[in-house]
């Protein structure tokens, strides 16, 4: 039998309130099914299932938290969940075995050109970096780099909320973020 | 300290989220690698931070259209915007359809937006919006190289996933259905499992649709077959295309008997 409690008709106002909350990140979250399932109806699909869960899910949700973070973790677990569970056999991506890979190497080779006058390699890169560089950058980099350098850069999430939301601990957060933050400049640096 | 500890605090050095700089500022001075790994994360981070508004993707139209169909009734509003018809091509199918299915399919998404579909009781339509289902569905989920899964994982997943209690139909190798994924409907108000199997080879959908009552007939609808029936407080609609009446029939009746 399907569990379906009919909600309180005072707390179904809350709910709504709730629901409206919840849609302001509707865009954040296509974007982040899409970096997951490189697919633009399986991303629209997750999105669906993210958004029933939640509204299904929330009495979990504990006030004054992040709610966008809180999303996202429905959003990456049900993500998980299905690899897990899927009907098609799929090759295990080894996201470790990227991290174990020797990238020192690579920053040591690098040398990038000093600055023109009165500009700083940071002021540089931000003029010159297209928005189609810097997604095309993001896109090469391993997925598990990726998703962090994302939702610590962009979402502005804390390094607790992510080690929540990817289900890792906060140690492998700080890893990722530092190689996954290198690679990015790496791909930025290269572009130029 | 060793490197390798201090590229563990660099992200919060760099974010200015450490407490104390000492060790790692020391540690900077005099370690030309870690000088460039903090520098190369700094920029890196800046560039995204000035960009992350633009960095940002835009959900498709139809999706918003979808979600806020889904949600709880005092979300719905009525302004223009929220109430905007999906055209076909904004549902993002790479499924083919013919211009008939196309266009009912147009009706049916501004009918889901515009009627709760708990309050629809036409069998046409919900046969309808579940034969777009099936067909979704199977477009990106169901290829023919999928592998089949037990009937004891696909009630697991029901459970855990989507808090249904459903008895999955066994599949019948000697018959050649065989059972091939289960997830939770996209169309009506999300609360319908939909079991996908696969009967020599072409896709047959059952789903399964708490608390919904109508009449057991069959429909076609879309160039499908569909066969529906009630027990207990649930319906149950079989959709399939393709294969003869007789095959599905055949079929029907061992789901019919299994489907709880």
């Amino acid at each position: 039998m399907f569990s379906g409690r009919k909600p309180h008709p005072a707390r179904e106002t809350e709910g709504d309130g709730f629901a409206g909350a919840t849609l302001e990140f509707l865009d954040s979250l296509y974007g982040a099914a899409l970096r997951l399932t490189r697919n633009a109806d399986r991303a629209q699909d997750l999105v669906q299932d993210t958004y029933l869960k939640a509204i299904r899910a929330r009495q979990s949700f504990a006030e004054g938290t992040n709610l966008k973070a809180w999303l996202y973790t429905i959003l990456h677990n049900t993500w998980r969940n299905r690899q897990r569970d899927g009907a098609r056999s799929r090759v295990e991506f080894d996201s470790d075995a990227v991290e174990r890979s020797d990238e020192s190497g690579r920053l040591r080779a690098s040398r990038f050109g000093e600055p023109g006058w009165g500009e700083t390699p940071e002021s540089l890169l931000l003029r010159k970096t297209l928005n189609a560089d810097l997604q095309a950058a993001l896109d090469g980099l391993a997925e598990s780099f990726r998703e962090v350098v994302w939702l610590r850069d962009v979402d502005d999430l804390t390094y607790q909320e992510i080690a929540d939301v990817l289900d890792i601990p906060i140690g492998t957060v700080m890893s990722r973020l530092s190689r996954g933050r290198r690679q990015l400049y790496d791909a930025l640096i290269k572009r130029r | 300290m060793t490197c390798e500890q201090v590229e563990q605090q660099l992200p919060a050095y760099v974010d200015g989220t450490l407490t104390d700089r000492r060790a790692i500022a020391a540690h900077l001075e005099t370690c030309e690698e870690c000088r460039a790994s903090a520098h190369a994360q700094s920029v890196a981070r800046t560039v995204l931070r000035a960009r992350a508004a633009e960095l940002t993707q835009m959900a498709p139209p139809g999706l918003r259209t979808r979600v806020v169909a889904n949600l709880p009734q005092g979300l719905k509003t009525s302004r223009p915007q929220d109430l905007k018809a999906s055209r076909p091509q904004d549902l993002g199918w790479t499924g083919q359809l013919s211009a008939f299915a196309a266009a009912l399919m147009f009706v049916l998404v501004v009918g889901a937006v515009l009627l709760p579909v708990a309050t629809v009781r036409s069998t046409v339509v919900l046969a309808a919006q579940l034969a777009l289902d099936h067909l979704k569905c199977f477009t990106i989920e169901g290829d023919a190289d999928g592998t089949p899964i037990a009937k004891a994982q696909a009630e697991r997943t029901l459970k855990e996933e989507y808090d249904f209690e459903v008895t999955v139909p066994a599949p019948l190798p000697d018959q050649h259905l065989e059972l091939m994924a289960v997830r939770r409907c996209l169309y009506g108000d999300g609360r319908a499992a939909h079991l996908m199997y696969r009967l020599n080879g072409e896709p047959v959908s059952l789903f399964v649709i708490p608390g919904v009552t109508h009449p057991a007939e069959e429909l076609s609808l879309f160039g499908h077959d569909q066969v529906v029936w009630t027990a207990g407080d649930r319906t149950y609609m079989l959709i399939a295309r393709g294969g003869t009446r007789a095959d599905l029939n055949r079929v029907a009746s061992h789901l019919r008997t299994e489907a709880k």
